[in-house]
């Protein structure tokens, strides 16, 4: 199979030929490069204090304006979102490597393990995710890390749920009958056969929780219970600014701004690409068999 | 449009007029003789119905549901209250009261010497006397001489101004509800409680047996728990409440600009940057006294009370008697003067940055406060963390005394010097931060000298001199500025406001014209 035929990279250039997920794709990109390469391009520091700018407007110097303590705001929004991107990679990546063995395990068997593990993620996702990750935080304290962990644990029961639900779709396709046939051990059905060919919905998932996480790191900072100042974090922006919305509205307005542009980003994208892989899936009557060389 | 609508109309604008002109009448009669209902917004829910939990959190309640046995007036000077009279003895060890004898509790009771020792009785007890208790340290014992008479001994001779202020602290509680006084209020005020809704509201009805004559003014008074002061404020701004009290200055600030009143007490706090100096580096003396050159006073009260109130360098308001405001100068923000003390205090780097600073979450001001002095830390490479807790979980830490530093207000600084250790981190016995035996003796010693200093002019100003002193060097408590508690902002419609001392609510004496 070439390059060019790769179902991710046909994929890819359908969400992208579509012109509302190209500019939230672009707007993220950007967002990201600008998070990453924020000390090289930046020219201030996020935590320098400078109290004779305090709550200044916008202007050439201060392009998104000036917070209570002479900070430029536009630097800690860039630095802002370096925390955010982090927050849901990291929220992302626990939810999904627990998540998706969770739902590979119990669509597999089947079963009295199905049943216990169901449960225990129904446990979880009776548990309103906001609570759930405040509780978590009064136990371990306020931190980056605390915050990554907890978001990404109210994400377990969704990645488990879909990889389960797609586990018991494939499960009794001919494909993977075949391999059984053959002698497959079940790791290797599991992770070789199947999980290859639930990446689809899988990946959706991945775009929608990353947008969630972002959303619940801003909301835990809202609360007064996210990352402790003076690390930037738009939450924690937007719950100061909220102080100050009489005499400098800029000050949470623009992170705001910034907050809802890349929740719109990433929902319109974890749109397109359900959209795109169910046509995809639709056109053939079922997905695209991948990875189940022997 | 027939002549009967036209005629109907004409008459529906005439009634309508008419009603508006007769409410006019009606607002203007009212804002005359008072009644109607004094609508306030707080932004903390009351803690309990005790006099005696003196806490900011209940200053909206107290001198409303009860009276002292003295009143001070904006100047400090004691004024009678269920105290007619008074009498100190001319060797300072004792006081003799008349009580008057036409007050009666919400229950009915009649308020006498006995209800009085009975209060006096519950304040003397370390489990009830809450923070009334360390002020009743000198008393040593009290008498009823009558239904309406009673004297009180002291240990030792202690100053007049100790005795008024001991006076003025105790609101007198109904004997028959001492015990359940927290959940129940039973006092004197010129309001009875109808209903509290926790978390939400108080409401208070005027006690038609009020013994001062033409109070309370209105006929209701209603609390309202806020926990935001933008919705306090735009409440206010939509004629939803009367006034705010206990907001933050930098919207009451905006509020006044936009004309609504702002009205700053006698009484503020002063803002500490309290130190438990019995842990990690602020062992090290010279490491504490540091913190008075590098906390930026001016840029403190600037960022985080809008400049309502003065910079300074002692826990006294300009009022006291022990306030000395050289010491701003010779204190004043001064990064080199710190690094000096830093240096010699001959603790590394880390161990200097071994601490956290914990820091109310829910108060937004005490938040940028502390990241201004994180800042300023930053720059002389102290490297620390901020311990945001909100809710139960500050307050038991800040009473508690679990934490290692700590920006929190301190009361009583305009009354007598020595009434300082009523605060917890300023306490000489008990103290919940610095424990037990008190750590700075030479602190101790000198709240004694002050209490027991009855000579001439000089030798009392001697003794504050040396507290103050004791204070910078000790450096448990670094002050920064005074603040507003209680600040009021009301609408231009509201009037006939009484200064307490203590900046508490005093709704018995307002009208507001509706």
């Amino acid at each position: 199979m070439s390059a060019s035929q790769r179902p991710a990279l046909v994929a890819a250039r359908r969400v992208l030929a579509r012109k509302g997920a190209f500019m939230a794709a672009s707007f993220l990109a950007l967002m990201a490069i600008v998070a990453f390469l924020a000390p090289w391009i930046l020219p201030g520091d996020p935590l320098t204090q400078n109290l004779r700018h305090a709550l200044e407007p916008p202007s050439a110097a201060f392009w998104f304006g000036a917070d209570e303590l002479g900070r430029d705001i536009l630097t800690r929004v860039v630095y802002g979102a370096r925390t955010s991107l982090v927050t849901a990679m990291g929220a992302v990546t626990i939810a999904g490597l627990i998540g998706v063995p969770i739902g590979l395990v119990a669509g597999f068997y089947g079963g009295w393990r199905d049943a216990v593990l169901m449960r225990l993620v129904d446990v979880i996702l009776a548990l309103p995710g906001i609570l759930f990750a405040m509780a978590l935080i009064a136990v371990i304290g306020r931190s980056q890390l605390a915050a990554l962990v907890a978001v990404g644990i109210t994400g377990i029961p969704s990645f488990a749920r879909i990889t389960r639900a797609q586990v018991l779709s494939l499960r009794r396709r001919d494909f993977v009958i075949a391999v059984d046939a053959l002698g497959g051990s079940a790791s290797h059905l599991m992770f070789k056969t199947i999980l290859p060919n639930s990446w689809s919905p899988i990946l959706v998932q991945v775009v929608i929780l990353a947008a969630v996480a972002i959303l619940l790191e801003a909301a835990l900072a809202f609360l007064g219970v996210g990352i402790p100042p003076p690390t930037p974090s738009w939450g924690e922006m937007l719950r100061t600014g909220k102080s100050y919305l009489y005499e400098a509205p800029y000050y949470a307005v623009l992170p705001g701004l910034v907050l809802t542009l890349t929740i719109l980003s990433l929902d319109t994208l974890g749109r397109t690409l359900a959209t795109v892989l169910e046509h995809r899936q639709g056109s053939t009557g079922e997905p695209e068999p991948e990875g189940q060389r022997l | 449009m027939s002549i009967q609508r036209r005629r109907l109309l004409s008459a529906t604008v005439a009634l309508s007029l008419g009603t508006f002109v007769a409410s006019g009448i009606n607002a203007t009669a009212e804002a005359q003789d008072g009644g109607g209902t004094l609508r306030v917004a707080i932004l903390q829910d009351v803690s309990n119905f005790d006099p005696q939990s003196f806490l900011s959190l209940n200053f909206p309640l107290i001198k409303n549901l009860y009276d002292s046995l003295l009143e001070y007036g904006p100047d400090g000077e004691p004024l009678p209250s269920l105290a007619s009279a008074w009498t100190i003895a001319d060797d300072n060890m004792s006081v003799s009261l008349t009580l008057r004898d036409d007050v009666t509790f919400h229950s009915g009771a009649p308020m006498d010497a006995e209800a009085v020792a009975a209060t006096l009785a519950k304040a003397a007890d370390p489990e009830t006397g809450q923070n009334v208790y360390a002020t009743m340290a000198p008393v040593a014992d009290w008498t009823v001489d009558g239904p309406h008479a009673l004297t009180l001994n002291f240990k030792g001779p202690i100053p007049d101004r100790q005795i008024t202020d001991l006076l003025q602290f105790i609101s007198v509680i109904d004997p028959a509800g001492i015990d359940t006084v927290a959940t129940v209020p039973a006092g004197t005020g010129a309001f009875t409680l109808v209903e509290r809704v926790l978390g939400q509201s108080v409401q208070m009805a005027a006690n038609p047996n009020y013994w001062r004559d033409g109070e309370p003014r209105v006929d209701e008074l209603l609390i309202t728990v806020f926990g935001d002061n933008d919705a306090a404020s735009a409440a206010l701004e939509s004629d939803a409440v009367d006034m705010i009290y206990g907001g933050g200055g930098r919207a009451a600030v905006r509020l006044r600009d936009s004309g609504y009143q702002l009205i700053q007490g006698p009484g503020p706090l002063v803002q500490i940057f309290r130190i438990n100096t019995t842990r990690g580096p602020f062992q090290n003396e010279q490491f504490r006294q540091a913190f008075n050159y590098l906390l930026d006073r001016e840029a403190i009260l600037r960022v985080g009370y809008a400049g309502l109130g003065v910079v300074t360098a002692l826990p006294w308001a300009p009022a006291s008697p022990a306030a000395d405001p050289s010491y701003n100068e010779t204190y004043a923000f001064d990064l080199d003067k710190a690094k000096e003390l830093l240096d010699a205090s001959g603790l590394s780097p880390d161990e200097m940055s071994d601490w956290q600073l914990l820091v109310n979450g829910a108060d937004q001001d005490a938040v940028t406060i502390s990241q201004l002095v994180q800042g300023t830390l930053a720059e002389l490479g102290i490297n620390v963390e901020l311990d945001l807790r909100q809710g139960a979980e500050f307050t038991d830490a800040m009473l508690g005394g679990d934490y290692t530093a700590i920006f929190a207000g301190i009361g009583n600084i305009q009354k007598f010097p020595s009434r300082i250790a009523t605060n917890s981190i300023y306490r000489t016995v008990n103290n919940p931060i610095l424990g037990e035996p008190h750590p700075h003796q030479d602190y101790v010693a000198a709240i004694e000298r002050v209490n027991t200093t009855l000579g001439s002019d000089e030798e009392v100003q001697a003794a504050y001199d040396n507290l103050n002193e004791v204070l910078v060097e000790a450096s448990f408590g670094i002050p920064t500025n005074t603040f507003d508690v209680g600040l009021m902002v009301a609408a231009p419609d509201v009037s006939g406001f009484t200064p307490d001392i203590d900046n508490m609510l005093v709704a018995r004496t307002i009208t507001v014209a509706r």
